[in-house]
């Protein structure tokens, strides 16, 4: 029996309920725009809308929020691929200026070889002494390329020094700046001669020297000629001071290398006159 | 009258949830519906007459917030939610799978009466073309049920304490 009135009561709710909706239904479709809300329905809205549009607020500011978040890993992602593609052209980039010093230096070594009288062969350096401020290095070229003791070596800048030790396929070259080397110079403008000599420290000491030598700072030394191993007028320097002692019959200089003696990457070498 | 005015308030909140942060998030077509589970819950818990009353002021609720007739899915969960209180004496009450199955059955109950008042009155669109959608629907809400489900039970036995 309880079954039953329970059983009654759940399709009287169930009915009441049905039929109030399908009468609310049918008061919406009456209108043109099938909505009737009525004034419990505005008012509700009236309360509602401005919480919901304050909620909307919130979700816009965290979607812009997760925006950034997002934004900022794919910007991370694309950093990192940047930074590669950088690093990969830095790398070809430093090669390509590698490559166009060398090819520089090799022009100017070209230009001497057509201003000079001598054979000549270019060389590279291959070894240096490290032991002792640079005063000999070895140059990948030999007898077999024609080049003997005492050839000279140059750049387009200056005197190098000469060769002292030849195998087939490379060479030892003594630095003007070796305490073992000596050559004979001349002031370039007023001709006055003297001999440099290595002082092993990377200059070199301009000695007997006329006193009445109108030697003076800034001055060019090249080669005399005499000694029989370097053609006249090579550049072997600049005078950076001149020492003259009360008394002395002589004076002396210091002279400062025209030749980057501790960047030497290629090098020519005089071959003897056939 | 605590009673109506707490799930009155449930109901506002879970509805303004809904249309103001809910809405943004679709899956498929789908948004999640938490009133739905809400009145499957009441049905469950307390009978099928306060879950078609519950049901019934969701959809209302539903139907004012979101710009449609009034009474569309107010008819779709009064029936869901008094289909819902078929259960309430259930030996499978405690197992915490019925209301998601509950959820997800009631879903597709609400979906397949939305069309069928969408023909009705020239509304609804096909219902090949919402079967994707309804079932992305119907798992989406099951999966939300068993939580919500904890909490109207929690708020029923306190409820009951302070009678």
């Amino acid at each position: 029996m309880t079954e039953l009135l329970l059983a009654r009561r759940r399709a009287a709710v169930f009915l009441g309920l049905f039929l109030f909706i399908v009468v609310l239904l049918t008061t919406q479709f009456r209108t043109s725009d099938q909505r009737a809300i009525g004034p419990l329905g505005t008012l509700l809205l009236t309360a509602l809308l401005p919480v919901e549009a304050g909620m909307v607020r919130v979700a816009e500011s965290v979607e812009s929020l997760w925006e950034q978040f997002t934004e900022i890993g794919r910007l991370r992602v694309e950093n990192a691929r940047l930074r590669a593609q950088v690093d990969v052209l830095s790398r070809d980039a430093a090669a390509l200026r590698e490559q166009a010093a060398s090819a520089g230096r090799l022009e100017r070594l070209l230009a001497l070889t057509e201003q000079i009288t001598y054979r000549s062969v270019a060389g590279r350096v291959i070894t240096r002494d490290p032991s002792r401020w640079f005063t000999t290095l070895t140059v990948n070229r030999g007898g077999r390329d024609g080049v003997a003791r005492n050839s000279p070596v140059v750049t387009p800048d200056g005197v190098v020094g000469r060769v002292i030790e030849v195998t087939p396929t490379a060479s030892r070259v003594l630095l003007v700046a070796d305490s073992r080397s000596a050559l004979g110079v001349l002031i370039q403008g007023s001709r006055d001669a003297g001999v440099v000599e290595g002082r092993g420290s990377g200059s070199l000491h301009l000695k007997y020297l006329s006193r009445a030598a109108a030697a003076k700072r800034g001055d060019v030394v090249v080669t005399s000629g005499l000694g029989g191993i370097f053609p006249r007028g090579l550049v072997v320097g600049r005078i950076t001071s001149v020492t003259r002692e009360e008394g002395a019959l002589l004076q002396e200089a210091e002279v400062e290398p025209a030749a980057a003696l501790d960047r030497l990457e290629e090098v020519l070498i005089l071959l003897p006159r056939r | 009258m605590s009673r109506v005015l707490i799930y009155g308030g449930l109901l506002v909140v879970a509805g303004l949830v809904q249309v103001a942060w809910l809405a943004r998030v679709e899956i498929s077509g789908a948004i999640l519906d938490p009133l739905l589970p809400i009145a499957v819950a009441v049905g469950i818990l307390r009978g099928a007459e306060y879950g078609g009353a519950v049901g019934l002021a969701a959809g209302l609720l539903q139907d004012l917030l979101g710009g449609g007739p009034l009474g569309v899915n107010g008819l779709t969960k009064m029936v869901v939610g008094f289909a819902s209180g078929l259960f309430e004496r259930s030996i499978y009450i405690e197992n915490p799978l019925l209301p998601a199955v509950a959820t997800f059955a009631g879903t597709l109950l609400s979906e397949f009466l939305l069309l069928a008042v969408g023909q009705v009155t020239g509304l609804s669109g096909s219902a090949v073309a919402s079967a994707p959608r309804v079932l992305t629907q119907a798992v989406m809400n099951g999966a939300l049920a068993p939580m919500l489900f904890r909490g109207i039970k929690g708020l029923e036995v306190r409820l009951a304490r302070t009678r």
